[in-house]
């Protein structure tokens, strides 16, 4: 009976208008991007390798250890997922002068895209009537004058109906993989059709919880046309509004000093403040040692110390004294107000994370922000992989500057007169900072709890319409 | 007669469960959008009088600009601070919140609400105009009275055009009024008639909308159709097209990446910097040798980036939404001309400051000029091609009335 109920469901979605223009649009949409994010992405790789080639000619004729920092700055290689998702890697670069304003008006449209704004969509397109239009037609009615139970209908209208809706999303992001493979020069390795399928998962269940959320609309509704307003009003809060919005509310509730703020506290501490505790620590230490030596109480031109200096040990010793006082009285004063400044930047950190968190968790009301983070962190292209790729700057940083310290050191007991710093010298054996992706193991595990939520979000809909479905009018 | 129908339609529409639920949406979007944005808003203006260059300080800032309010552009790429030097022109850091998430959805500004959302809303209000009067069977009594097909087609446009833009023209005042009364916002004259070409402009994009709405119920029978066309033709238009078509732009047209020119900028510093403690040359002609090759860099980027925005431009007007955005943000100053025009300036500010100081070594870079930068004024900005996404909006309106006042005269209304 079940079978018979699935294959009506099928059969009336695959015979009807919306799978029709849907499979159209999204067999054209979804490979058509693809195409064009390929030759992106095979720009990008020549683009790089060009950049390398020129690094490695400048290297070989102006290498030198000042300034060189500029020069070698470890970046992000492209990766073969870029011809389907994005991610953050599409940045604007607002950090350069030259920054690409495009994205920032028009953002990029990939995978992700896709599936979280036209997908989300469709589902709600096709879910809005599966109750409340079999009602008007009348047929809902015929339904249970039969020996069907309510639970087997609902089940096999969601299952039969998700089925209907996959077809053609998995169709075209098989055609899309063909159009990525036929291209030379992209290579998928084991860990991209990994991460594949792990996003493939994702998109299922997002879009599974979004026909149970249209069929559980559908349920509480008596007529289509108010079932589809509410549909697209509860869509648009949850896949247009609730993202955009979270940011803003978490710098509201959770407010972080400008980083502006907190550098200029950090000047201040680190400048005028270190300023007045030095002199404040050296008169401290200096009368300590006037009681000592008489000689420093006198007020001294400084032709005159030096005459002293010269001609009297006594003296010579007490302003030497001197000399280290002061000295051990300003590494103290910088030290304490370094001290001081960390913290300033370390409190400001903390709110920053604490802000980003209370943003992502206040986001997560909204599954498009949990498919998003989900599977930009599994493709490598999220906020997951910018931790990761700053860490991987920090440690080529520390091995370069190691070598940068050891190749001077070697060079010095060479030549000890020579400028080093700004002499142009051979250094085709330096560190070359190489980007690997996080191994996919980390990705998954760390994508798990973002997939658990999406299930979990399609299980709490699925069960509201089950439950709605049961005490549901069918006259 | 027109009105008869005018007037039928706004009580209908009073009546229903639709417009109750579109004007509380709309209204609470807008107010909760007008809020966030001003809060941003004034959070960058604190930003800029920290940064803001003391006298004699090399450094080009723009403050945010009050528009960005209600349509953020590029006003955050425009409002950061440039640090000019011998090496040529360094971007402060520390201007970007350190909250990524900002990074991952665009901003709800009161621009992303008109395109998204209300866009959507219009559709709704157009979707069920002719096929749902002919299911309940009223379009026949009402042809059965001595009513032209023309009449009542344009009747109901007006009747829904005035109950949707009415409610929304009156929630945009009042929230622009309240964000208006904050001493740290105050629009200047110039400005609120800018944003007054903004509110006629998303009249216009809304008019769009239902029109295309009201072309695509005469061409279906039924109303359930209808709206599933419009859905997926409104996902086109409004997300797919624009975004893709800066993509193709980006196939046709060779520009150079980002990293690509600040990779170039840092060698030839680097390398004259090296010459020069090397003691190759005067200290003037390593400065001038790095300014020229910047430039040159710079106006071959430039050359490039505007065949490749002129070509989105041009794939982009298929969707008068592309259009729409275009216009908007640039007429609200911060669009991608009015970056491009405030880019050139920070250049020639820099190639100034370097003059003087090759001109006089010593002094330094104490006495010169502060920096400011004065947008472009309004007739250049409409002529220089917002007028004529304004115009294309309006053809693409009477076209769609046109064509579905065609379609509606044939329609058949048993």
């Amino acid at each position: 009976m079940m079978t018979t109920l699935v294959k009506k469901e099928i059969l009336a979605n695959i015979l009807s208008f919306r799978f029709v223009v849907s499979t159209l649009l999204l067999l054209i949409v979804i490979p058509a991007t693809t195409f064009i994010l390929t030759n992106d992405y095979l720009r990008r790789v020549d683009d790089a390798s060009l950049r390398r080639a020129e690094i490695e000619t400048y290297m070989r004729n102006y290498a030198h250890f000042n300034r060189i920092g500029g020069i070698l700055q470890p970046e992000e290689a492209p990766i073969p997922f870029h011809a389907l998702i994005r991610g953050l890697s599409a940045d604007a670069n607002l950090g350069e002068f030259d920054n690409d304003p495009l994205p920032v008006m028009f953002p990029l449209i990939d995978l992700v895209f896709i599936v979280t704004i036209v997908m989300s969509l469709t589902a709600l397109i096709f879910a809005y009537d599966a109750v409340s239009g079999e009602k008007e037609d009348g047929t809902l009615k015929l339904m249970l004058a039969n020996a069907l139970a309510r639970p087997g209908i609902i089940l096999a209208k969601i299952a039969g109906g998700g089925l209907t809706l996959l077809m053609p999303f998995l169709l075209s992001l098989v055609v899309s993989l063909l159009v990525i493979l036929i291209r030379p020069g992209i290579a998928w390795k084991g860990q991209d059709w990994g991460a594949l399928a792990m996003v493939t998962l994702g998109a299922v269940f997002y879009v599974m919880l979004f026909y149970s959320l249209g069929v559980f609309i559908s349920t509480r509704h008596q007529s289509s046309s108010s079932s589809i307003m509410t549909s697209l009003l509860v869509w648009v809060l949850l896949v247009l509004v609730i993202p955009n919005l979270s940011p803003y509310a978490a710098s509201f509730l959770a407010p972080t000093p400008s980083r502006i703020q907190v550098e200029r506290e950090a000047a201040r501490l680190g400048d005028t403040e270190r300023d007045k505790l030095g002199r404040k620590l050296q008169a401290e230490r200096l009368s300590g040692l006037v009681a000592r030596y008489p000689i420093l109480a006198e007020r001294l031109s400084e032709n005159e110390k030096k005459r002293l200096m010269e001609q009297d040990p006594a003296a010579r010793e007490a302003f030497a004294a001197a000399t280290k006082a002061s000295q051990e009285a300003w590494d103290e004063a910088n030290r304490i107000q370094s001290e001081k400044m960390a913290a300033v930047r370390r409190e400001a950190d903390l709110k920053e994370e604490a802000q980003t968190r209370l943003a992502r968790t206040i986001s997560l009301a909204s599954p498009l922000a949990v498919f998003t983070f989900t599977a930009t962190d599994l493709t490598s292209t999220g906020l997951r992989n910018q931790a990761h790729f700053s860490r991987l700057s920090r440690l080529w940083g520390e091995d370069f500057g190691n070598y940068v310290r050891k190749r001077v050191a070697e060079l010095q007991a060479k030549d000890p007169t020579a400028d080093w710093w700004n002499t142009a010298v051979d250094m085709s054996d330096r560190p070359r900072f190489e980007y690997r992706e996080e191994a996919l193991s980390g990705r998954v595990s760390a994508a798990l709890p973002g997939l658990g939520l999406l299930f979990g979000y399609g299980l709490i809909f699925f069960a509201l319409a089950y439950v709605s479905f049961l005490r549901y009018d069918p006259r | 007669m027109i009105s008869a129908v005018i007037k039928k339609e706004i009580l209908s529409n009073l009546l229903s469960y639709k417009f109750y639920v579109v004007i509380l949406l709309t209204a609470v979007l807008v107010v909760t959008s007008f809020f966030v944005m001003a809060r941003d808003y004034k959070e960058r203006l604190a930003d800029y009088s920290l940064i803001r260059p003391k006298p004699g300080e090399p450094i080009a800032v723009n403050p945010p600009n009050p528009l960005s309010i209600f349509a953020k552009g590029l006003d955050e790429a425009m409002a950061r601070s440039f640090e000019v030097s011998i090496i040529g022109i360094h971007v402060r850091s520390g201007q970007k919140s350190g909250n990524a998430v900002f990074a991952f959805f665009p901003a709800p500004d009161f621009l992303y609400i008109v395109r998204v959302i209300l866009s959507l809303v219009a559709l709704l209000f157009g979707f069920d105009q002719v096929s749902r009067e002919k299911e309940a069977g009223t379009l026949r009594l009402m042809l059965a009275n001595p009513a032209s097909r023309g009449g009542i087609l344009a009747g109901k446009w007006l009747g829904n055009f005035l109950t949707l833009a009415i409610p929304f023209f009156l929630v945009t005042m009042l929230g622009t009024a309240v964000v208006n009364l904050d001493p740290a916002i105050r629009l200047s004259a110039d400005q609120a008639l800018r944003l007054g070409l903004i509110l006629i402009l998303t009249l216009f994009y809304i008019a769009f909308f239902l029109s295309l709405g009201i072309l695509v119920s005469t061409l279906t029978r039924r109303a359930s159709s209808s709206l599933v066309i419009l859905l997926f033709i409104w996902a086109l238009l409004v997300f797919i097209l624009p975004n893709l078509g800066t993509l193709i732009a980006r196939q046709a047209v060779e520009v150079p990446s980002v990293r690509a020119l600040s990779e170039k900028r840092s060698q030839i510093w680097t390398r004259e910097i090296l010459l020069l403690t090397r003691d190759v040359g005067d200290r003037a002609s390593h400065i001038k040798a790095i300014s020229a090759e910047n430039d040159a860099i710079e106006a071959d980027y430039r050359i490039r980036f505007d065949r490749l925005v002129e070509l989105a431009r041009t794939i982009n007007r298929i969707s008068p939404v592309a259009g729409f955005i275009y216009a908007a943000t640039e007429i609200a100053g911060t669009g991608v001309g009015e970056e491009g025009a405030f880019k050139n300036e920070v250049v020639r500010y820099k190639n100034s400051l370097l003059d003087r100081t090759l001109a006089s070594p010593d002094s330094g870079m104490a006495d010169h000029p502060a920096f400011r930068y004065t947008y472009r004024p309004l007739d250049r900005i409409l002529t220089g091609g917002a007028l004529f996404d304004a115009a294309w909006l309006i053809v693409f309106n009477i076209l769609f009335f046109a064509l579905s006042h065609t379609a509606f005269v044939r329609y058949d209304v048993r």
